[in-house]
């Protein structure tokens, strides 16, 4: 339902047909961009307020119904370690010392990101993820086949794999809670933040007020929203007094959203399909022709060479006959001058015999 | 009461290894399927695939190519003189796909889930639904193409000749399905730029896969010639023995042109990203060494062999060039996958993961044997000699 | 007990220091008291001479100006060694010239007095360098490098911690004093048409309102006026055996050094004939159209007490003596002062030249920045604010002459009210109990009145604080902000919804709210207890 808003890519047919690609023109190539769902909410996370009391993952943990953590959320030393999501936390705060061990900790907050045009959403093949117009970007257990290409996909590293489980794993991830949201609520960690560092709003008010609190103190943000633009933007905004990169943000994502950079592999499907066939066959027409060709010359030589010999057999058999012929003749001829000079001889000796006898 | 039980010892070493390899296998699996991945895999929440996607699902796909590219180049383009090249490479190919989709039960969370994309509903701008798609129907296309073989073992005349009748169409439709699933396999990792070495990651990355699969496919048409014919010589047939080296060589010489195109390429992939002062580093380095090692090296060395005709040395190329697809796959799926992280992060086989994957080249090697030994795959059926 | 040997203690590392002093001061002799650290250095000099003639085929060679200085003096050899005298410098008739007349004022360059060619100044180097180095090896003294590599270094093994030297109030009245106020000893001004220097009483100003970074026309730089005047002076001084300045770098450039300046303490007055006050304001003339007659009330300026605030004039007069309008006009005239108008002169944040950037730059102590650190930069004030400084209508600041309008500006200056009678303890609420979050806490109870006390106490000594703050109230603008002020504020929950308005993210909750301002203002103020994340510290958590 919501897909149908997005511009995805769409090149199938029917699969279960077993017929392969049709394409749906025109997307491949676009040069919209989705700007999200109108009055979908977004979240800001402010690394300046925040004072790292996770009194948020507590939050998380409570609403999303999670087991229970080996040590308590108020065990701050929790957060000397590096952490990361994992099935059982769907955010963290993590604590950075960017100015050196000796000036105070910024913290961050690794979590879903809720991405306008999620990777995680693009990347599935049963349609698990979803963008709900609430902004959350949804995950549908019942299709889930655990391929996990999401987790492969995803450049903030979010989705997590419920490894230790036989039955039925899941992928695991921030839900921006959802059915809360549904209802009216805030997300869990935005209710529980005691110093709204977390703030919940529309996209365009948490953007307006991201903006301000930069213009209001300049001396204290970096001079940008990290997720305006990000990944081509995401429903989770941050900011910062000291580079992202710092506060655990990748800053060599670039601002292309996940589904246009397999856009132009998906885009060579319908060529491929329109043309091999036809060139393949054409090929094949080509190489048959001129197998056809080569047998049809071969048979005409043969043809050739069988008729010239007959023809000359044909000129062997009236040459012979006609030899056979003038030697019959020659032969006729001869037994006639031959009967003839007999005859004449016959008769000379005859007239001699007759002078004789006359003489 | 087989043919080799007749000749030889029960216990001969081919059997003891498989056995164990087949009891191990065996083992593992229960394994997996009463412990989950957690129990038998190092998979971890940034390490989502590992061998079981990157060596048996990548190099698995990648080394069954020999099947349309050989159906291609005798039925297509017309090259009759390699007819009898393309039963033992449609039935690797055959037997490659399968063992894929086998293996993929493994390593997929709900196995039972894996026609969901096809019945429940699909992701069409995934390019695993395309994979999916695409190998399903050629594994389908493959299964046809190689019903004659068991058919004329079992005498099925008619559908044996009906099957026949349908090579052509199947042949097209194997390249159609083959280009796209190749070329897709390494445009799955188009969508992860932040998580790939810039030295792997291009926009070229699906023609790589398809020429390189191309490559694959013939050497590896060598390579299992050169095997068949050193163990299981009695069950070829005059043609295919007259006809064994005309193959090699044919295939060689194809392999020394397409290994040198897609060395262009990948060059021109460097150079269109600008990716060149990676070079300098330690995975550029280890670029060098796929590029120039299992890339340049091999066009060479096919490019000397053919000219010398020297069997011996095609055979050893095409095994050098077959390791070189299993290094370029092992490192686009894992090596260069996640280069930023630090070690502690990093992923590394499991020896289970390891032994599954060794379990389904054993099964393959076994089903391959079992069929040579008793269908006219290296020989022609004396019924249809005619054609 | 504890103490006594806490006394010993000290006493001991008290004696430990003089012993080390004595003794260092022995062996560094009086002249040079204090070295750098090993490597760290004040005097490097980079004789990349070369490249104006193109580029330098070898590294440049960093060279020790102080460790020359002083070989030399071992070797009882002068300044002379290397420099050759330069009659140029000797230009001003009178004062300076006089000054230094008993000595051979001397070219800043090494062994020629104009760089000819690239080959000339490359065989001086080599040729002096290396020759002084060998004969000096000769004599037996210790000597420098003869060798390419070891002058011409790619990877230098000192490291440069020169510092930039100026000239401050207090500096400036030492030299006033010792010239006994013949200010022209230094101060002089060029007439273009006799073609030289002359001294022009009245008119002096800073050195480098004319000496810029680089050479200009005909002014040299900064750098070679200073060392030629400063220099050469000193050393004319050190000649007659006075009491004197630096003659080395290090006594100039280097941090600690420049730490033992003497400073004149109290400072007298700068004589330059300015106002002790005046009128911040744009003069009416005939010429000026009746839109420009509308503008600002006029700004009573304490001229006498702002020359206390900085070290140097030039703070303010960042370009010259003359007041702020001669550049910064209403409308922006092309070239006039950088295109930055009256307006923002006086308006600009982040500068020190201005005067809103100064004040702000002085909310950075924790005492102001409790407050201050909350107040979104770059803000419009409200008009009453305006006021504060904007006070006397432009008509009334009219005055003959620069006397009666100083005059004028000292009266209302005089006359203004200068500080606020407290708020009476009995009107603060001592403390506010905070119940917000009462499913989870118990109430947090705020001590408002110790806060209350503990701000005024920070402004109490604060002038400029008793001039901004105008209201008796200002102050618990701090916390109740956003509204005028008042003795009875409204309260935090009057703006502050719960949990937030999702219609205007920029304004947080009331929960937010209390945070935010609490332990922003105890980090600004460098409270630390209690941590941000030290829940209990202010509201016990509930028991269930």
């Amino acid at each position: 339902m919501s897909i149908s808003r997005r511009r995805f890519l769409s090149w199938m047919g029917a699969a279960g047909a077993g017929t392969a690609a049709l394409a749906r023109p025109g997307h491949s190539a676009t040069t919209q961009h989705f700007e999200g769902y109108a009055d979908a909410g977004a979240v800001l996370f402010d690394s300046v307020i925040c004072i790292g009391c996770r009194r948020c993952e507590a939050a998380c943990n409570r609403v999303n119904d999670l087991p229970a953590p080996e040590r308590p959320f108020d065990d701050l030393t929790v957060l000397d370690e590096r952490r990361r999501t994992h099935w059982d936390s769907y955010m963290v705060i993590n604590k950075y010392y960017p100015n050196g061990k000796e000036n105070p900790p910024v913290y961050g907050r690794m979590g879903c990101n809720h991405c306008l045009e999620p990777a995680c959403a693009s990347a599935c093949f049963v349609r698990a993820f979803d963008k709900a117009p609430t902004a959350a970007v949804t995950y549908d257990e019942t299709v889930c086949v655990g391929c996990r290409y999401c987790m492969v996909a995803c450049p903030f590293e979010i989705p997590t794999y419920e490894y230790h489980k036989v039955i039925s794993p899941r992928i695991s991830k921030c839900t921006f809670c959802h059915p809360r949201l549904e209802k009216g609520l805030l997300p869990g960690c935005v209710e529980a933040c005691p110093t709204e560092a977390l703030t919940f709003g529309t996209r365009e008010d948490i953007i307006a007020t991201a903006k301000e609190r930069i213009r209001r103190h300049p001396d204290r943000y970096i001079d940008h929203v990290y997720g305006e633009k990000e990944m081509g933007g995401t429903s989770w905004l941050y900011l910062s007094g000291v580079p992202f990169s710092q506060v655990g943000k990748r800053e060599d994502l670039g601002y292309i959203a996940a589904p246009k950079l397999t856009s132009g592999a998906l885009a060579a499907v319908p060529i491929v399909v329109g043309l091999w066939p036809v060139l393949l066959t054409g090929i094949y027409a080509v190489s048959k022709r001129r197998e056809k060709i080569a047998k049809e010359e071969k048979e005409n030589a043969v043809a050739q060479a069988i008729s010239a010999e007959k023809a000359e057999a044909e000129a062997n058999l009236t040459q012979e006959k006609e030899k056979a012929k003038k030697d019959k003749e020659a032969a006729v001829e001869k037994a006639v001058k031959k009967a003839l000079e007999d005859a004449a001889k016959e008769a000379e000796e005859a007239g001699k015999k007759d002078s004789e006898e006359e003489s | 009461m087989s043919h080799d039980a007749a000749h030889k010892p029960i216990m001969s070493p081919f059997v003891i290894v498989t056995g164990i390899l087949l009891v191990i296998g065996l083992f593992i699996t229960v394994m997996r399927f009463t412990g989950g991945l957690a129990a038998t895999t190092n998979l971890s929440d940034y390490n989502p695939w590992g061998i079981w996607i990157g060596f048996d699902l990548l190099v698995g796909v990648a080394l069954a190519a020999g099947g349309y590219v050989t159906s291609a180049a005798v039925y297509i383009f017309g090259m009759k003189r390699y007819h009898s090249a393309v039963r033992p490479a449609i039935l690797t190919g055959f037997l490659g796909y399968a063992l894929v989709v086998f293996a993929l039960h493994y390593d997929v969370g709900q196995p039972w889930r894996l026609p969901y994309p096809f019945i429940m509903q699909s992701g069409t701008t995934s390019l695993l639904f395309e994979v999916g798609a695409c190998v399903a129907l050629y594994l389908t296309v493959l299964f046809i193409e190689f019903t004659p073989a068991p058919l004329e073992w079992l005498g099925f005349k008619k559908a044996r000749n009906l099957v026949v009748k349908l090579t052509m169409v199947l042949t097209i439709f194997g390249v159609v399905l083959s280009t796209l699933h190749q070329s897709s396999l390494g445009a799955l990792y188009l969508i992860a730029p932040s998580k790939l070495h810039p030295l792997w990651y291009s926009g070229y990355l699906p023609v790589f896969f398809f020429v390189s699969s191309v490559v694959a496919g013939l050497s590896m048409v060598i390579f299992e010639g050169s095997l068949s014919f050193r163990y299981f010589k009695d069950k070829m047939d005059e043609a295919h023995m007259r006809d064994k080296e005309d193959v090699a060589f044919g295939f060689a010489k194809a392999a020394s042109f397409v290994l040198a195109g897609y060395f262009a390429i990948k060059v021109i992939g460097i150079a269109v990203d600008n990716n060149w002062a990676y070079l300098a580093t330690g995975y550029g380095a280890w670029f060098l060494v796929e590029l120039l090692g299992f890339v340049a090296l091999p066009a060479f060395l096919y490019a000397v062999a053919v000219r010398d005709r020297s069997m011996t040395l095609v055979k050893y190329t095409a095994g050098w060039t077959v390791l070189g697809i299993v290094v370029n796959r092992l490192n686009v799926s894992l090596i260069a996958f996640n280069w930023h992280l630090p070690a502690s992060e990093r992923y590394f086989p499991h020896w289970m993961e390891i032994g599954i994957s060794l379990f389904i080249v054993t099964i393959g090697v076994i089903a391959f044997r079992f069929i040579v030994t008793r269908m006219p795959i290296l020989y022609e059926h004396p019924d249809y000699e005619a054609h | 007990m504890e103490k006594g040997r806490s006394l010993v203690r000290w006493t001991g590392i008290g004696l430990a220091f003089l012993l080390i002093a004595i003794t260092g001061m022995r062996v560094q002799g009086v002249e040079a008291p204090y070295k750098e650290p090993e490597g760290l250095r004040a005097d490097i000099l980079v004789i990349d001479t070369l490249k104006v003639f193109g580029e330098l085929e070898r590294p440049a060679v960093l060279f020790l100006h102080d460790q020359h200085t002083d070989a030399l003096e071992k070797q009882e050899k002068g300044c002379k060694t290397c420099h050759l005298k330069d009659a140029s410098f000797t230009l001003i008739p009178d004062t300076l010239d006089e000054a230094i007349r008993r000595i051979d004022p001397l070219s800043p360059k090494f062994k020629r007095l104009k760089d000819e060619s690239r080959q000339e100044v490359m065989d001086i180097y080599h040729d002096e360098c290396i020759g002084c180095h060998t004969r000096t090896a000769d004599e037996g003294y210790e000597s420098g490098p003869v060798t390419c590599g070891e002058c011409h270094q790619k990877e230098p093994e000192v490291v440069s911690v020169r510092q930039e030297m100026g000239m401050d109030l207090s500096l400036h009245y030492r030299h006033v004093k010792a010239r006994e106020k013949k200010c022209g000893v230094c101060h002089h001004k060029f007439d273009e048409i006799k073609d030289q220097l002359f001294y022009a009483k009245g008119e002096e100003g800073s050195c480098r309102y004319c000496h810029r970074e680089v050479k200009e026309e005909n002014r040299i730089s900064m750098r070679l006026a200073s060392h030629v005047a400063c220099v050469n002076c000193h050393r004319d001084m050190v000649d007659q055996q006075k009491e004197t300045g630096p003659i080395r770098c290090a006594g100039c450039h280097s941090e600690k050094m420049q730490a033992r300046i003497k400073k004149v303490d109290p400072l007298p007055r700068m004589e330059r004939n300015q106002p002790d006050a005046v009128f911040v304001n744009i003069t009416e003339t005939a010429e000026m159209s009746a839109d420009m007659k509308a503008r600002m009330a006029a700004v009573p300026f304490d001229h006498k007490a702002h020359e206390t605030y900085n070290d140097t004039c030039r703070v303010c007069h960042h370009e010259g003596l003359e007041t702020c309008s001669t550049c910064h006009t209403l409308a922006v005239a092309p070239d006039a002062g950088k295109k930055v108008n009256l307006e923002q002169a006086m308006h600009q944040e982040n500068t020190k030249t201005s005067c809103i950037g100064c004040h702000m730059m002085e909310q950075a102590p924790k005492e102001c920045a409790g407050c201050h650190n909350f107040m979104p930069k770059d803000r419009k004030q409200d008009d009453a604010f305006c006021k504060v400084c904007h006070s006397v209508a432009p008509a009334q600041a009219a005055a003959a002459d620069k006397d009666e309008e100083s005059q004028k500006a000292a009266n209302v200056l005089e006359a203004r009210k200068t500080r606020m009678d407290p708020i009476p303890e009995s009107e603060i609420p001592e403390t506010v109990t905070i119940k917000a979050i009462e499913k989870e806490f118990e109430p947090a109870i705020m001590p408002h009145r110790k806060i209350i006390d503990r701000l005024q106490k920070g402004v109490a000594s604060s002038k400029l604080a008793d001039h901004f703050h105008t209201d008796r109230a200002t102050l618990c603008q701090g916390c109740h902000h956003n509204t005028p002020p008042a003795v009875k504020p409204p309260k935090c929950s009057n703006c502050h919804g719960k949990p937030f308005s999702e219609k205007k993210p920029i304004m947080p909750g009331l929960m937010a709210a209390y945070h935010r301002q609490c332990m922003e203002c105890h980090k600004n103020m460098g409270i630390e207890k209690p941590a941000a994340v030290d829940c209990a510290g202010c509201h016990k958590e509930k028991k269930k």
